[in-house]
């Protein structure tokens, strides 16, 4: 099979194509034949030895993939060779093959595209994790999304939006902006100019925000815990702006507000079933036409350096999906 | 009537005690003759001038008091001359009367004293509210209490033990642990010799605690942040300790846990229909002698100065009252 190796930890430049033999099938698992790979902002903290998981060397960097099941372990009996599935599989996504315990893939709606698929798992699942599991975001509640027109942050304003939430996105550009109108926020913010808490506290009529979710950290996080509402929840998804921020526990005393950490990796592995339910749920929205995944950037497998490179540069619009059926 | 006053901004040396007009009742108060007043950590912050609420002087301090009720105002329909009442007030609560809106008022179950009335709404109101709608302590889970021996720690310590939570007391001495052990707590840490992260995984197998109720901040914070269970939820009830923590965003993350401030009297304010309905439930425990307030020390009105040091030397365990009759 073919693989995007990692080597040392270094650039995404430094990742190399190779020739690799394909990994034996173990008991309970499946192999897959990879269609399309899915480029998340871990992917690239990975390969610089800046995520909190650190494979050995070498490994095939890739969170997850959509495929096609081409091999079934004995005494697997839920899927069979043809199924259509995606997954996260936290390595091993960039390469034309990959085995995987079958009761860690999901089987994908027969109207998603190979590319759809690839794109779906991680964000939506982060996103309705985050949204319905850990904030109990209720309908007519305010939902401030930061860093809305990346790939984890548009998946947020659909579903918040279809959630019944009232969506204000946060971007810095005009498409940003109008890429998150289109995906479900009813109103925008430019991030730069003036304060973020005074906007938001602006938009909210001096209330604050209920829900808040940051993929972003740094200032933006600072600004968020001043502009909150009562009993309000600030979910910590991840810090694309490379600082880790700090909450002063006294301004969520006063708020009666409180930080919530999304981490849904590990949440998946400890209550597997919970996660079942929640990509059931978030599946559901997508079968209503709710949520319509948006992907920017299409690259064959051998471009993955160039592809975690938009990542890196923090450019990226919705999601970046490496094309491995080409 | 006797209060004692803050008439300038100060420590509790500058209260003095004097003979002031009573008030008069109005439409939907009580007066209350005023037999035993709380000490509460922010009565010292109030004569001081940094509590978040400041009242015009003179004033007394004193948030809580136990007494009967004297004179009922125009339309109480709920309130007679001669019930034993709980008071829930700003300030005031040091002195020998106090005027009330019944809205800040709960009956006082029979079994239990003028004083641990006085000892009842403040602590144990933060604690079943931190625990019970803050931080949704499901029974078997395991509860860290830091300052456990404190007033509002102690309270936390039995309400965990009674909604059916494994209690780990954390403590600065053996004999306070002891105190612990009464309440309810069957784990222990005496962070005068152990360290909290590593006592805390020792006891619960390599997992942390669910919840941490932390009215400490401080070191104890950074400590406990460290020891807390996938999906746990630190509550931030206060800094005894004098320093606000921080929390680094990524360890919230790393754990997926949360951490939740808790404002018990902004909380009251905006839904009293829960607040009030907490205190029923809390009753019906003080009925049947499962609650029974810690009052570790009483001292005269005039010797509230005293009282308030005794807090803030954390010489007391549980709390400290002010017997005025």
């Amino acid at each position: 099979m073919r693989a995007i190796v990692c080597d040392a930890w270094g650039p995404p430049e430094s990742l190399t194509l190779k020739e690799l033999p394909p990994p034996p099938l173990g008991a309970g698992e499946v192999r897959i034949r990879i269609r399309a790979a899915g480029v998340n902002f871990p992917d690239v903290l990975m390969i610089y030895g800046k995520y909190q998981r650190k494979p050995p060397f070498p490994f095939v960097p890739g969170l997850e993939m959509a495929g096609e099941v081409v091999e079934v372990a004995s005494g697997v009996t839920h899927l069979k060779t043809g199924d259509r599935v995606f997954g996260m599989c936290g390595v091993g996504g960039f390469a034309t093959e990959i085995v995987m315990r079958a009761d860690m893939v999901w089987k994908m709606p027969d109207a998603m595209s190979w590319i759809e698929g690839a794109a779906f798992p991680v964000v939506y699942l982060t996103s309705y994790y985050a949204l319905n599991n850990r904030a109990r975001l209720k309908p007519g509640e305010t939902l401030l999304v930061l860093g809305a027109a990346g790939g984890v942050g548009l998946t947020a304003c659909e579903i918040g939006a279809a959630m019944g939430a009232d969506v204000i996105a946060v971007a810095s550009t005009a498409d940003k902006r109008a890429l998150a109108a289109q995906h479900g926020a009813r109103r925008q913010i430019d991030y730069g100019p003036a304060r973020l808490r005074d906007s938001v506290n602006e938009l909210t009529l001096g209330k604050g925000a209920d829900v808040i979710y940051d993929p972003v950290g740094g200032d933006a996080f600072d600004e968020c815990l001043r502009c909150i509402a009562w009993g309000g929840r600030l979910l910590v998804v991840g810090f694309a702006s490379g600082r880790i921020p700090s909450a002063p526990a006294n301004l969520l005393l006063l708020k009666g507000a409180e930080l919530r950490g999304i981490r849904t990796a590990g949440w998946r592995e400890q209550f597997p079933h919970e996660a079942d339910v929640a990509m059931q749920g978030v599946l559901a929205l997508y079968t209503a036409g709710k949520l319509k995944p948006y992907v920017s950037t299409i690259l064959p497998l051998e471009k993955a350096p160039e592809a975690l490179g938009i990542l890196d540069g923090r450019q990226a619009t919705g999601k970046v999906v490496l094309n491995v059926d080409a | 009537m006797r209060a004692m006053i803050s008439d300038k901004p100060g420590a509790p040396e500058s209260l003095e005690l004097r003979d002031v007009p009573s008030k008069p009742v109005g439409k939907g108060e009580v007066r209350v003759a005023v037999h035993a007043a709380g000490v509460n950590f922010p009565d010292t912050l109030i004569i001081a001038d940094k509590y978040q609420f400041k009242p015009p002087r003179p004033f007394s301090p004193g948030h809580e008091v136990g007494g009967v009720v004297t004179e009922v105002g125009e339309g109480v329909i709920d309130y007679a001359v001669g019930d034993r009442v709980i008071g829930m007030i700003g300030h005031g609560g040091y002195a020998e009367e106090a005027v009330i809106p019944t809205a800040n008022l709960l009956p006082m179950p029979a079994n239990m004293s003028f004083e641990e009335g006085a000892a009842f709404t403040m602590t144990y109101g933060t604690s079943y509210y931190a625990l019970k709608q803050r931080g949704n302590l499901m029974p078997g889970e395991t509860l860290l209490v830091l300052g456990a021996a404190g007033g509002v720690g102690l309270t936390a310590v039995e309400l965990g033990a009674l909604m059916g939570a494994k209690v780990i007391a954390a403590v600065g001495s053996d004999e306070k642990m002891e105190i612990c052990r009464k309440y309810g707590a069957t784990m222990f840490v005496n962070y005068s010799k152990e360290k909290l992260r590593d006592k805390v995984k020792d006891l619960t197998d390599g997992k942390g605690a669910d919840v941490i109720y932390d009215a400490v901040g401080g070191d104890a914070f950074d400590e406990a942040i460290r020891c807390i269970n996938w999906l746990g939820r630190l509550l931030v009830i206060g800094f005894a300790s004098g320093r606000i923590p921080s929390l680094p965003a990524n360890l919230a993350l790393l754990k997926s846990c949360d951490v939740r401030g808790v404002f018990y009297g902004a909380w009251r304010t905006r839904e009293p229909e829960a607040a009030r309905q907490n205190f029923t439930e809390m009753f019906e425990w003080v009925r049947h002698n499962k609650l029974k307030p810690h009052i570790s020390m009483t001292f005269p009105l005039e010797k509230a100065a005293d009282a308030m040091n005794a807090l803030l030397s954390r010489k007391a365990t549980g709390k400290v009252v002010i017997k005025v009759r």
